[in-house]
C-alpha cells in the first residue's frame, strides 16, 4: 500500500517558513531596494500571526496587513478595509501585490527627470519662440502692404 | 462594561528624555488603547464586533502599533471603551502627531 502525503494547512502557531516566503515573493517587487518598505510579523491577543508591510521612514506605517484566522488569511489595509479573505495564500498574495499603491520609486524619478527636462527646453526655448513670434508680427502688416 | 476615571488613564505621556519616531510612538498609542480595553473588559474580538469589523485583526494592528485608530472611527472607539471622546482623541493626538498636539496644547499640558 502507498501512502500519499498531503501537505497539511498551516491553522494555527507561528507564520511558516513557505507561508513567509509566498508573501515575500508576492510582494517583491513592492519591497525592493530603494522603496524604502519594509515587513514585520505581529501576532493578536489570541496567538493568531500578522505579517505588516510597512511603508517608508519616518511613518514606517502599515500599509497591508495579512492576518491568518482558523486557517484563513485576511488581507486588509492599513485603516482595517477588508481588501480579500481566502484559504489560498498564493491567491491572498496575488490580491495584495494588486493592493500596493503602484508608482514604484523607478518611476517617480523618470518623471521626475521628464519634468526637469521639459522644464528647461521651456525655459530654453521660450525666449526663441517669443522673438520669433515679435518679429513676424512686425512684418506680417509690412508684407502685406507690399502684396 | 467597567468605566474607569477619566483623569487618570489620560495622565499618562510618552517619555520626554528621548524624541522617539513615529513607529515607537504608534506602539506607546498601541499599549494605552491596550490598558483601556482590559480596563472596559473587553476582547480585541469584542471590540472589533462593537465597531462593526469583519475581523478582529485590525484592533491587533493598531494595538501592535503598526497602524493608527482611523479618525472616522475613532469616537466609536472611545465609546465603546467607555472613554470621553475629546479626550480619547486628544491623547491619541498626543501619540502620532505630537508637534500639532505641542502647538495646539502645548502650553495647557505642562
Amino acid at each position: 500500500m502507498s501512502v500519499v502525503a498531503f501537505e497539511r494547512k498551516q491553522d494555527s502557531g507561528e507564520w511558516s517558513e513557505k507561508e513567509l516566503s509566498t508573501l515575500v515573493a508576492a510582494l517583491g517587487a513592492a519591497m525592493a531596494p530603494g522603496t524604502g518598505r519594509e515587513w514585520e510579523t505581529g501576532i493578536t491577543e489570541k496567538g493568531d500571526v500578522q505579517f505588516y508591510l510597512l511603508g517608508p521612514l519616518p511613518e514606517q506605517a502599515c500599509e497591508l496587513c495579512v492576518s491568518r484566522v482558523d486557517g484563513r488569511y485576511i488581507l486588509e489595509d492599513g485603516v482595517g478595509r477588508l481588501l480579500f479573505a481566502h484559504r489560498n495564500l498564493e491567491l491572498v498574495g496575488l490580491h495584495a501585490k494588486a493592493a500596493v499603491p503602484s508608482t514604484s520609486w523607478l518611476m517617480v524619478r523618470a518623471i521626475t527627470l521628464w519634468c526637469a527636462i521639459r522644464s528647461t527646453i521651456h525655459e530654453k526655448a521660450e525666449p526663441w519662440l517669443v522673438e520669433g513670434e515679435e518679429l513676424l508680427v512686425q512684418f506680417v502688416p509690412q508684407l502685406a502692404a507690399f502684396a | 462594561m467597567k468605566r474607569v476615571k477619566h483623569q487618570d488613564v489620560f495622565t499618562e505621556r510618552p517619555s520626554a528624555k528621548t524624541a522617539p519616531d513615529a513607529k515607537q510612538l504608534r506602539k506607546l498609542a498601541g499599549d494605552w488603547l491596550k490598558l483601556r480595553r482590559a480596563d472596559a473588559e473587553l476582547s480585541q474580538a469584542d471590540l472589533a464586533a462593537r465597531l462593526g469589523l469583519k475581523y478582529y485583526t485590525f484592533i491587533s494592528q493598531v494595538e501592535n502599533g503598526f497602524s493608527r485608530v482611523p479618525t472616522e472611527i475613532m469616537g466609536a472607539w472611545a465609546r465603546e471603551l467607555g472613554l470621553e471622546q475629546a479626550a480619547f482623541a486628544r491623547h491619541l493626538l498626543m501619540y502620532y502627531e505630537p508637534e500639532l498636539y505641542r502647538l495646539l496644547f502645548g502650553a495647557e499640558s505642562k
